[in-house]
């Protein structure tokens, strides 16, 4: 019976998840939109319901009933795939980050994520280069000149800032001395990583928005120069997967950084799960911030920041941690 | 041969050459006005202004008006040069009028080209503009006289090139004037080149006004197909219309120039009649039901009586591969046919003809233009190839002799020596020119055997007639002192002897003085294509009359006719509509709206030579040319619209697209009769051609470019005279007069006949005789005569003139008379036939 | 070492100046947004405004188009379309004139190339349709009543062709020369 249980409760887990986070992302698109525009004096959409509400509900309408239009000599079934890649990919990540306390029903305790890995941070990596994949192939597969460089440009900012990304987590790892993110949450009690690993902190935050691709590291979907880079040839729900993949993946980054450096869920007063929603909430507000403030870099500053800035950083970093530890550890 | 340097580059040319010349030979084409190759210069416009920096002209002169001479150095972007040369527009421009956008010149003028290049934007001169009246020049010319530069090319043209004096010029200075002395019809038919040669919006194209600009129009290298000269024209089109015609240059054919029925008549390709969807059982079907249907029915009949009751029609304006396909199609399923030509007497003559050109004596209008000596034999050049007229002109402008044969009254805008002798009596002059041109050789032996043999036959006896046997003994004298003397023969009205006898005397004196020139006038601008076609063709096929009379009596049960009119130009109508009736099946084929597309029950589209593929075609000697095409076909938008704006519809395909080249059409209908195993009629056409008749040979050798391919033989040595009979001057009975049906520059050929600019100037037909035949018939000036002819009887107007043989009556073929019910054959009218009404 | 001192000022003022930027953004979010909406207010255009396309008329009343093709030929889209005629005085005018609004970018240039003032561009811009067939305008729907941004100009006053009376009556010509005499 106990295992009938534990497949019930997943299920449950994972759709409420699924439904949580497709739900955050869609109003996050909202956030994002009407942040931006007072945060460039205009209104933002306010059309579609009080205050435009209801714009991301009109949004998926659009995308869903848009026509779905493969280009000519596209590789078909590539093309077709790609964006599910990206949004999967994302999706999936969030199976192993940790959103709140254990909760104690029928004297079992239920776990508050959806599986607790012992190699949690690893599979974060794994998934977060998957989404590369569908840049790439997506970029490739259109059979166009601005997709294909979209793509190619894509592939050449994750993969370099998918290291400075790793090396940045390494003194986490170091402190929590473990891989899973619940193990890296727990060992946060008393202060949050943050605190100790500001650097990391700082690098992690670059890097990762590097992966998700955001302004000012848009440069894949550059509009100015490659109409809208790997996605130019995508239109209807397959655009819209691409973009949903994009803020999940937001999100997701929000989470992490929490888990990673802002103490997860704990917090005092308010339950683990506010203290979670505000944590990435800041997280993700402070993107928005960004995005309606920075200018794009330019490529070769792009690949100057991440390879001769970025992971010299956390390599010294790595070094110091350890040596830190070494000193005072034992 | 001078050498100079143009703009640092060395270049040598012929002495004489003038440095505007010079420099377009480098490829620097020097702003001009007044200058144009084929009229020179006369240093008119001053814009053609270059600095010579070195040699034996100094300073800023005019290129036009320098010849090209040894050590000039010259420079055509000297700042002195430019500097002058944006002056002199300045001035011209002074009294032009504030008219580019109603003028039809815009878009394609020189004066606006050369206005901007110069640099010259805004007026400075503040007085008032002079200004002209305009005159009323014609249906095909438009005058605005305000635009006038002074170039003076109009007034070159018209009286110099082409030998017409009523248009010129008129008041001097900064008043001159390019007009009429009074508004009327521009008398020559070349005044339409005016168009093309005047720089500026003072000439303009009166049919094509106001239709487009030069930007909008789709344009290609085409053909003229108004007669069997072949001259080359660009075509434009706009809107799925042909909206104009200019002349092309071929320095081999027509030079830059074309006549106005070449220019004017190509608006039966608009023609809001015309036929365009496949039709069967007077239902509009689609062309595979079409060639699936045409193929069961023929295929019927060719079981149920054998592939001889299938009998096919041609013609001569159809393009080389129709002909070619039609010709295969026949040979395959064994069919009568194709016949190309109306009369029997005409394809004899048209073979004959073909037979006897070879490389060595066949001329082109070019070579023609050098001759000193020109012999027209039967032929009324301005009538029946207008531009054969102007290459006459050219040639005796050169101080050539010319020299008439016919029993027309020939009008030529040149002085000329006309014999106005019947046709029967052709024969004998050119006998007796020949004869004594050619004497002294014969007598000295120096002629092969062969020509000695052919010159002993000879008529040697002068008619009675002593001013005309005057006139040919001194001709007789020039010829034998000419050099390079060309004989032109006519195929229409002249005796079949003629034509034979025309190759041999070009052959006898090309023996006695080495060079000699033939130019036979075709029938059609494809004749020679379909004789090539038809001499292969042994046995040669029955005559359209033969058919029909076959057909009557059941014998042939089915009928293709491939892009001809019998209404129009076969002699026997009344009989081609009786076996009409019996025929079980008639298809026709054609891109004009005959009396027949309307009448019969199966109908296929075919496109005219400006639509849709590339075509062959081969003029009067031998050059076979390519005309391009011009646009996609289409009903034009203007006839879409019904003159207002075309209907706002998303259509698929375009409306009254659906006519395709004749060639295509007949190779899908034999892909449709053989099944799988139908040979690529189309593509595989010029190595078929070639085995068929080796002529045909160059066609695979080289592509057809520019100025064509000649599709003649080598010339041999063994050419076989004919043993002529000896030839009197009249062959006809006293007590008739003899009709001659003939050709007229507008109102008789058949394409033009279908096109509003060229009718508007026809002339109505008229019959035209000889002042003392008048007196015998007691007829006078003005009088209308009734002319009773096999049950037929027609009415009209008596031209009566002094410069024609008698016994004779000259009646056009005109598109307004039913002449082709009219007998075959020389016809013989007894005087009591004729009648004052 | 005044390269390093340099190297640290940059780096300093750099970060001044990314904060300065956060700053900027961040101030924004307090300031009334400068959007104006749409339906419920509408803004006065200048009268330059390029939007809708009118053909006016001269002083004459009559129409200025001459249909002399050159607004076509700039049309870096390619959406006039017109046929030239002539009237039975002589005049020229377009017989259809049409202009594809679905594909008209309004650019201008049309109304730059017209050498008679006839074809003018309008602030009005509110012309969308659903049916892309509705949004091609023919001559009907395009021409004015009166002269759009210039009521003086009439082409014919100026041109050297004749439309009515006789030649040299136009501005700035002299009589016609008369072919029959040499008196000047
Ligand atoms: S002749 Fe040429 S320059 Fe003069 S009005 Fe016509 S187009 Fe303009
Ligand atoms: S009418 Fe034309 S060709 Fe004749 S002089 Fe004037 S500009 Fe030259
Ligand atoms: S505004 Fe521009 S795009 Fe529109 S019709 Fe005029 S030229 Fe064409
Ligand atoms: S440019 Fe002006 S006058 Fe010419 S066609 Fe266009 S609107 Fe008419
Ligand atoms: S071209 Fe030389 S003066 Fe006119």
């Amino acid at each position: 019976m106990g295992w009938l249980a534990g497949i019930i409760l997943l299920l449950i887990k994972l759709g409420v998840v699924l439904v949580v986070l497709l739900t955050a992302a869609a109003y996050l698109v909202y956030v994002e939109r009407k942040l931006l525009s007072r945060l460039q004096i205009r209104l933002g959409p306010n059309r579609a319901g009080p205050f435009g509400l209801l714009q991301p509900l009109a949004d998926a309408l659009k995308l869903l009933t848009k026509e779905d239009l493969v280009p000519e000599g596209a590789d078909r079934f590539i093309f077709l795939y790609a964006p599910g890649v990206v949004a999967a990919s994302a999706l999936l990540i969030f199976a192993v980050i940790p959103f709140g306390r254990g909760w104690m029903f029928m004297g079992h305790e239920i776990p508050m994520v959806v599986s607790d890995l012992n190699v949690g941070l690893l599979y974060v990596f794994a998934f977060s280069s998957l989404g590369v994949y569908g840049v790439a192939l997506g970029g490739w597969a259109s059979n166009s000149k601005y997709s294909l460089m979209g793509g190619i440009r894509g592939v050449a900012q994750m993969i370099s800032y998918e290291l400075s990304l790793g090396l940045s987590l390494v003194p986490v790892v170091m402190l929590a001395r473990s891989f899973s993110l619940v193990d890296i949450v727990a060992a946060q009690a008393h202060y949050p990583f943050i605190v100790l690993q500001p650097v990391a902190f700082i690098l992690f935050f670059i890097s990762a928005g590097a992966e998700i691709k955001r302004i000012p590291f848009d440069i894949p979907e550059a509009e100015n120069e490659l109409v809208a880079g790997f996605h130019t040839e995508y239109s209807g729900m397959r655009f819209g997967l691409f973009f949903l993949g994009e803020y999940v993946t937001m999100v997701v980054l929000g989470s992490l950084v929490a888990v990673f450096f802002l103490g997860g869920w704990r917090g005092p007063l308010l339950p683990p799960l506010v203290w979670f929603s505000i944590k990435v909430l800041a997280v993700v507000l402070v993107l928005i911030w960004i995005r309606g403030t920075l200018p794009r870099l330019r490529y070769d500053q792009l690949m100057h920041l991440g390879w001769k800035v970025l992971i010299p950083l956390g390599l010294i970093n790595i070094v110091v941690t350890g040596g830190v530890l070494l000193w005072w550890g034992s | 041969m001078p050498q100079l340097i143009i703009d640092r580059r060395e270049i040598e040319v012929p002495a004489g050459t003038k440095v505007i010349e010079a420099a377009a030979r480098l490829g620097i084409i020097i702003p001009r006005f007044c200058y144009h190759p084929a009229l020179g210069s006369v240093g008119a416009c001053r814009v053609c202004a270059v600095k010579f920096l070195e040699g034996p002209v100094k300073g800023v002169e005019m290129s036009c008006m320098t010849a090209a001479q040894d050590g000039m150095v010259v420079s055509t972007t000297h700042p002195e040069a430019m500097e002058f040369r944006r002056y002199v527009i300045e001035w011209l421009m002074l009294h032009h009028p504030h008219d580019c956008p109603v003028c039809d010149e815009g878009g394609h003028c020189l004066l606006q080209d050369e206005t901007v290049s110069g640099g010259h934007g805004l007026r400075r001169y503040l007085g008032l503009k002079r200004t002209y009246r305009d005159q009323y020049l014609g249906a095909f010319v438009q005058h605005e006289m305000n635009r006038c530069i002074h170039c003076w090319r109009c007034r070159r043209f018209y009286q110099d090139f082409a030998g017409y004096r009523d248009y010129g010029v008129m008041q001097i200075g900064n008043r001159t004037y390019f007009g009429r002395f009074a508004d009327g019809p521009l008398e020559s038919p070349f005044a339409g080149n005016l168009i093309d040669l005047c720089p500026t919006g003072v000439l303009t194209d009166k049919p094509a006004r106001f239709k487009g600009r030069r930007w909008d129009l789709e344009r290609a290298p085409s053909l003229c197909l108004h007669c069997s000269l072949g001259c080359n024209i660009t075509g434009s089109a706009r809107y799925r219309e042909m909206i104009r015609v200019e002349g092309r240059l071929n320095e081999a054919v027509n030079g830059y120039f074309i006549c106005d029925r070449g220019r004017f008549g190509f608006a039966y390709a608009n023609h809001p009649e015309r036929a365009r969807t496949p039709r069967l059982d007077g239902q509009e079907v689609t062309w595979e039901e079409a060639c699936r249907t045409a193929a069961h029915r023929l295929t019927r009949i060719s079981r149920e009586y054998g592939p001889g009751a299938i009998a096919v029609w041609g013609s001569t304006r159809s393009s080389l591969a129709t002909l070619g396909v039609l010709q295969r199609l026949c040979r395959e399923q064994g069919w009568l046919g194709p016949q190309f030509f109306n009369s029997p007497s005409r394809e004899r003559k048209v073979k004959a003809a073909i037979s006897r050109l070879d490389a060595g004596v066949a001329v082109s209008l070019a070579d023609l233009e050098k001759a000193d000596f020109l012999l027209v034999a039967g032929a009324d050049p301005v009538n029946e190839a207008p531009m054969l007229a102007l290459g006459l002109r050219q040639a005796w402008r050169r101080g050539a002799t010319v020299v008439v044969l016919d029993p027309r009254p020939v009008h030529l805008p040149l002085e000329f020596e006309h014999l106005p002798v019947p046709p029967g009596g052709i024969d004998l002059c050119l006998d007796l020119l020949v004869r004594a041109a050619v004497s002294h050789s014969a007598t000295e032996g120096l002629l092969p055997e062969a020509a000695a043999a052919f010159f002993n036959n000879l008529s040697c006896e002068y008619p009675g007639d002593q001013p005309l046997q005057d006139r040919l003994v001194s001709l007789g004298m020039k010829l034998k002192e000419s050099k390079n003397p060309v004989i032109v023969c006519g195929l229409d009205i002249v005796r079949e002897s003629t034509v034979v006898l025309a190759a041999d005397h070009s052959r006898l004196l090309r023996a006695a003085k080495d060079r000699a020139g033939l130019f036979y006038l075709l029938p059609g601008p494809n004749a020679f294509g379909a004789g090539l076609l038809s001499l292969a063709g042994e046995p040669s096929s029955p005559s359209y009359a033969d058919m029909l009379a076959a057909a009557e009596q059941g014998r042939i049960k089915a009928l293709v006719m491939m892009e001809t009119d019998p209404f129009r130009t076969f002699a026997g109508q009344p009989q081609f509509l009786a076996a009409l009736d019996r025929l079980e099946f008639l298809l026709v084929l054609d891109y004009l709206p005959t009396p027949l597309t309307d009448r019969v029950q199966f109908f296929l589209p075919t496109t005219t030579v400006f639509e849709e593929e590339p075509s062959g075609w081969v003029n009067q000697e031998g050059r076979c040319q390519q005309a391009a095409p011009i646009y996609v076909g289409g009903r034009p938008i203007s006839q879409e619209g019904a003159g207002s704006h075309p209907p706002r519809v998303f259509l698929a395909g375009i409306p009254g697209g659906e006519p395709q080249p004749g060639g295509q059409t007949l190779a899908a209908l034999g892909v449709a009769l053989k099944g799988t195993g139908a040979p690529l009629y189309l593509e595989e056409l010029d190595t078929w051609l070639a085995e068929l008749n080796p002529v045909f040979a160059p066609l695979l050798e080289s592509k057809v470019t520019h100025p064509g391919v000649r599709l003649l033989p080598e010339a041999r040595g063994d050419y076989a005279f004919s043993h002529p009979n000896k030839a009197t001057l009249r062959d006809v009975p006293d007590d008739h007069l003899e009709l001659l049906l003939v050709d007229w520059t507008f109102g008789t050929e058949e394409l033009s006949g279908y096109a509003p600019p060229t009718q508007e100037v026809e002339q109505p037909p008229r019959l035209t005789m000889q002042s003392r035949d008048a007196l015998r018939l007691g007829l006078g000036p003005g009088d209308r005569v009734s002319l009773a002819l096999g049950g037929e009887s027609i009415t009209l107007d008596l031209e009566i003139v002094e410069n024609m043989a008698s016994g004779m009556m000259v009646l056009p073929r005109h598109r307004q008379l039913a002449g082709q019910k009219f007998p075959e054959g020389p016809i013989l009218v007894p005087l009591q036939n004729i009648h004052k009404v | 070492m005044p390269g390093e001192k340099n190297r640290l000022l940059r780096v300093t003022e750099g970060l001044v100046a990314l904060i300065q930027g956060f700053w900027t953004t961040f101030i924004h979010l307090f300031r009334k947004p400068i959007t104006e909406e749409y339906p419920e207010y509408k803004r006065p255009l200048p009268p330059r405004s390029r939007a809708r396309i009118i053909l006016t008329r001269d002083p004459d009343f009559e129409e200025r188009c001459v249909a002399c093709y050159l607004c076509s030929a700039s049309c870096p889209v390619s959406c006039i379309s017109m046929q030239s005629a002539e009237r039975a005085d002589g005049r020229r005018y377009a017989a259809w004139f049409r202009i594809n609004f679905s594909r008209c970018i309004y650019c201008g240039l049309c109304e730059e190339a017209c050498p008679t003032l006839a074809i003018q561009l309008t602030p009005d811009f509110e012309t969308c349709q659903y049916d892309l067939l509705t949004l091609v305008a023919e001559k009907e729907d395009l021409l004015v009543d009166h002269g759009g941004k210039n009521q003086e100009y009439n082409y014919y006053r100026y041109a050297g062709v004749l439309v009515d009376g006789d030649k040299g009556g136009h501005i700035q010509e002299a009589r016609p020369v008369n072919l029959k005499s040499n008196l000047p």
